[in-house]
């Protein structure tokens, strides 16, 4: 008799859909502006427990089946986590910068550059570790029925993994990218379960390869296309006889070079969503929990248009909208997760994985989400 | 039956995921839940965890995952029993919003004040050889790169005299690096570097620029830099985040601006005392404005040393100080000055190794 339906009744006016984010942006906004003013009288330290107020606000209003979700996680534990990541990486990153200024002094150059390459290389692996500890706390501060997820993994073989992916990709001029993406989604979700139950994912990169292509093709088109049209102008222009033969007056060519440029990078951006919004599809749509399947619906035109509301708002507002992001992006998300299936809520027991303390401090030391 | 100190709710215990229907009443005034078979529990250690439109929501301390909703608002005898609601966090809700945010601007005023200052005041207690074993440590012997044309150093030690007889504070060498400029590093190393030498035309222009660099020294404007770069710079920045590291960016930018016209009022003096003409030196840094941007890699790695800002109040106030009958001699020999500007071109080891370089 407890069996839930993720998506019990299929009414044609009503969206099949396991998620529902029933969040209004009045009840949001004493929030967020509480939460920027206490953050900047403290000099940024509330921000950590204004991130749990924002997540305790946005969990509760999500409904998934019949009851909400719960964010459980404290201010308090996230500041904690993030002095204890400090403590351990301020003393390396001091002595680093001891050591390269006194390297640069002695005149050793390439010693300096060394050593430099090496922190980087160190700080891109601790980037890839903490990607996985945050995803694995929010999983363990997300509560559901009483549930909650986690994962036993610490990260570090995750860690690895991701630097020599990105690296592989990286050798490739970018084209193994898809590969590194879906393959290291896989690799945390793989690791991460809820209750008794293990996540599983086997995205695999097929329908991608060609999105991630078409970015290339689109940036050479529009490259050429932009140089094609500049010549033109600058040529036609100069032809015409109450130009005299300077070319396009001033003001007039420095717009068309903007309009050109502008134009490129929205090319750009746009090939990218399309890729980055069938890279979403497909992660998600190949993940699945005990017997539950997800699914993401945002397309191309979704995200764009959540980007754009994104920087309107924030332009509009004078960057005071930044503070509304969090809710926007929250809700866009909700808005297209769907998850079918069902659950057997006798079987879901607790979770066996000890909770996690580290409160992704290593995340919010390089200041990082978990997707 | 609902009474006045009684409230329906639901319950998670953190063991199944099955909702259970409770009641929350009072009994000898202390929270007891109610379960829908007649069992009865008494709450011991709950914590406030949510707060909204309609209702509240707890947790039980060493309980995972226990989660208890009650609808709002609650009888005031069953409110008055629980934990107070949770909102901003706990210090906070305890003095109130108001309060908290007067209380944080209060101490956020006084560390910043803090960060500006403590430095300032920290700096001369530092002891000088523990920033002389810290400078040695950083500088070494600066990768063999040294000059030591003959004559050269004798020259620059004459010079130094020159300007503060019988000083121990600090030393002076010309590096073997093709930039124009000067800086003084921690434990008293005011370092020369080569193309500056080239770059002057006579000894007092290099006066008026050592003036500057031993006024950095004695001053402790690098001591308070490094307690600055050290310290409070980077509790600051890692604790603030964007906030924190942008008012700290913006005090470091004042405390440059103060302590290079510190220095060049200080090297005025000295060039005074000397009897040296500063208006050299104003020619001088109308030149190096020019050749400012040289610096480029080494003035990225090294935050503290010397941020020269040239600018026309700084050549006018060096050339408007030279006091028109004054008699100034110039501040070294012919034969010193010579000796002096090919101090690295005079090393063969110097020559050896750029050869070998290049």
């Amino acid at each position: 008799m407890n069996d839930m339906h993720a998506a019990p009744t299929r009414h044609e006016d009503a969206p099949a859909s396991g998620f529902e984010f029933t969040g209004a942006w009045r009840e949001f906004l004493p929030i967020a502006l509480t939460n920027l003013l206490l953050t900047i009288v403290t000099l940024g330290i509330y921000r950590f427990w204004a991130k749990a107020r924002e997540r305790r606000y946005l969990w509760s209003r999500t409904r998934f089946i019949d009851d909400r979700l719960e964010w459980t996680g404290t201010g308090l534990e996230m500041f904690i986590g993030f002095l204890l990541v400090m403590a351990m990486l301020v003393p390396i990153v001091l002595f680093l910068q001891f050591g390269v200024q006194a390297l640069v002094l002695r005149g050793q150059f390439l010693i300096a550059s060394i050593a430099i390459l090496a922190l980087y290389l160190g700080l891109f692996y601790l980037i890839g570790v903490a990607l996985f500890r945050a995803l694995r706390y929010r999983l363990s501060r997300s509560y559901w029925h009483g549930i909650r997820g986690g994962s036993d993994e610490p990260g570090w073989a995750y860690g690895w993994s991701a630097l020599w992916k990105y690296a592989a990709a990286g050798v490739t001029l970018g084209l193994l990218t898809p590969w590194t993406q879906t393959r290291l989604w896989n690799e945390r979700w793989n690791a991460m379960s809820f209750g008794p139950y293990a996540f599983g994912a086997d995205a695999d990169t097929k329908g991608l390869k060609t999105r991630w292509l078409m970015i290339y093709v689109a940036g050479f088109a529009a490259a050429i296309l932009l140089t094609a049209t500049s010549f033109m102008a600058v040529l036609g222009a100069a032809g015409t006889p109450n130009a005299g033969g300077t070319g396009l007056p001033v003001p007039q060519f420095t717009w068309t070079a903007f309009l050109g440029i502008l134009g490129f990078y929205l090319v750009i951006v746009i090939a990218s969503l399309a890729y980055y919004a069938a890279f979403f599809r497909k992660a998600i749509g190949s993940t699945r929990l005990a017997g539950l399947g997800f699914s993401f619906t945002a397309r191309t035109r979704d995200w764009l248009m959540l980007i754009l509301g994104n920087i309107g708002l924030v332009v509009v507002t004078l960057g005071v909208g930044l503070i509304f992001l969090s809710y926007r992006n929250w809700a866009f998300a909700m808005r297209h997760l769907e998850a079918s299936g069902e659950i057997d809520l006798d079987a879901l027991t607790q979770s066996p994985t000890r909770a996690a303390t580290d409160a992704e401090g290593l995340a919010s030391a390089f200041d990082i989400g978990a997707l | 039956m609902a009474q006045a100190d009684e409230a329906q709710g639901w319950l998670y215990d953190g063991v199944s995921a099955i909702r259970q229907e409770v009641a929350l009443a009072l009994v000898d005034g202390r929270p007891v839940l109610r379960f829908s078979d007649g069992r009865t529990e008494p709450l011991d250690g709950l914590t406030a965890a949510d707060v909204d439109r309609d209702s509240l929501v707890y947790r039980r301390a060493g309980r995972d995952g226990w989660q208890l909703t009650l609808p709002r608002p609650l009888p005031d005898a069953l409110k008055a029993a629980l934990p107070r609601d949770a909102v901003y966090g706990r210090w906070i809700d305890r003095i109130g919003l108001g309060p908290a945010v007067a209380a944080g601007l209060a101490v956020s005023l006084i560390v910043l004040a803090g960060g500006a200052y403590l430095p300032q005041l920290l700096a001369p207690l530092v002891p000088r050889a523990w920033e002389r074993n810290y400078g040695n440590a950083l500088v070494g012997d600066f990768g063999g790169k040294y000059c030591a044309g003959p004559g050269g150093q004798q020259a620059l030690n004459a010079l130094a005299a020159r300007l503060r007889p019988g000083a121990r504070d600090f030393d002076v060498r010309v590096v073997d690096i093709p930039i124009v400029n000067a800086a003084a590093l921690p434990g008293g190393h005011i370092v020369i570097f080569r193309e500056l030498l080239a770059e002057a035309d006579g000894p007092d222009e290099v006066a008026g620029v050592l003036g500057h660099e031993i006024a950095h020294v004695e001053h402790r404007d690098v001591t308070e830099a490094m307690i600055r770069e050290l310290g409070f710079g980077l509790v600051i920045a890692s604790l603030g985040g964007t906030t924190g590291g942008n008012a700290n960016a913006m005090l470091a930018t004042r405390y440059g601006r103060d302590a290079e016209s510190d220095a060049d009022r200080a090297a005025i003096a000295t060039l005074a005392a000397a009897g040296i003409s500063p208006r050299p030196t104003a020619g001088f840094f109308a030149r190096l404005a020019k050749q400012e941007k040289k610096l480029g890699r080494l003035g990225d790695a090294l935050g503290y040393i010397s941020t020269h800002p040239t600018s026309a109040g700084r050549q006018a106030r060096f050339h408007n100080a030279a006091r028109p009958r004054a008699s100034y001699a110039p501040a070294l020999s012919e034969e010193q000055w010579n000796a002096l500007v090919d101090i690295c071109h005079n090393d063969p080891k110097r020559r050896k190794a750029r050869r070998a370089g290049a």
